[in-house]
């Protein structure tokens, strides 16, 4: 069986430390690099991020699943939440945006410019009322 | 994240360390802007603490370039960890805040 870390992770961005937590502890288990840790962390916070903070107009708690699998050379990660339907790859990409002066940089849209330069591959589907957005990143070779 | 604030000469430096996450960057957003709300117009982030920031982070730092441009005012970073430098140039903003080597780089350069 290959390598999984299941996580139930509150709408609450005091959340994100922990998730942090666990998954340099899954890294260091399975001989992750640091810097596939470091840009899957980043990936993933960001991805939870806009959970918490768009998903849920209800003010109620709410548990975002996230599942994080080491298959061979490749990590895959799943966020689900029961939230208002949004796909965020329809996120308009930065690049155009990211040499312009201070003045005029937008201030959103970084967090899935991030999420697109560390993951190699996104797919989103809408499923039975819940947002499930699969990520995947190749890893280095494992020590 | 903790925060502790340094003077130097004319300029303030900020000396963050932890994390910046959308769970901590409203402290350090306060903190910036309460500066600036006082009379602050040079100021440094010493990052050589700073273990990890995200984008929710990486928005205060433009809003405190926004707010302290030149010549009224300078916002300049030193010393980020690698990392964390990666995040800043992947976001694009090294060729839009002025980011430096060191501490005492950066502290010279809002002066």
């Amino acid at each position: 069986m290959s390598p999984a870390l299941t996580l139930d992770v509150r709408n609450d961005t005091a959340e994100l430390g922990r998730v942090a937590v666990e998954l340099a502890r899954f890294g260091a288990a399975h001989g992750l690099d640091e810097q596939d840790v470091f840009e899957t962390t980043l990936a993933l916070d960001e991805v939870l991020t806009n959970v918490i903070w768009y998903a849920f107009g209800d003010g109620e708690a709410h548990e975002i699943a996230v599942r994080v699998e080491l298959v061979e050379d490749e990590l895959a990660i799943e966020v689900e939440d029961d939230g208002v339907a949004f796909d965020p790859l329809g996120v308009k990409p930065l690049d155009r945006e990211l040499g312009s002066p201070v003045q005029e940089r937008p201030v959103g849209g970084l967090g899935m410019h991030f999420v697109r330069r560390t993951m190699h591959a996104l797919a989103y589907r809408r499923e039975m009322g819940k947002n499930i957005l699969m990520m995947r990143r190749r890893v280095a070779q494992r020590r | 994240m903790e925060i502790t604030e340094a003077r130097e000469g004319s300029v303030v430096v900020l000396e963050v360390s932890g994390r910046v996450d959308a769970g901590t960057a409203g402290a350090f957003e306060e903190k910036v802007l309460g500066l600036i709300a006082g009379g602050t117009n040079r100021l440094v982030v010493d990052g050589s603490k700073l273990a990890y920031i995200s984008s929710a982070g990486l928005r205060v730092f433009l809003m405190a370039a926004k707010r302290l441009t030149p010549p009224a005012g300078f916002f300049a970073v030193g010393a980020l960890q690698a990392q964390v430098r990666e995040v800043f140039d992947i976001a694009g903003f090294s060729s839009v805040l002025s980011i430096h080597d060191t501490r005492t780089e950066a502290v010279g350069a809002a002066s």
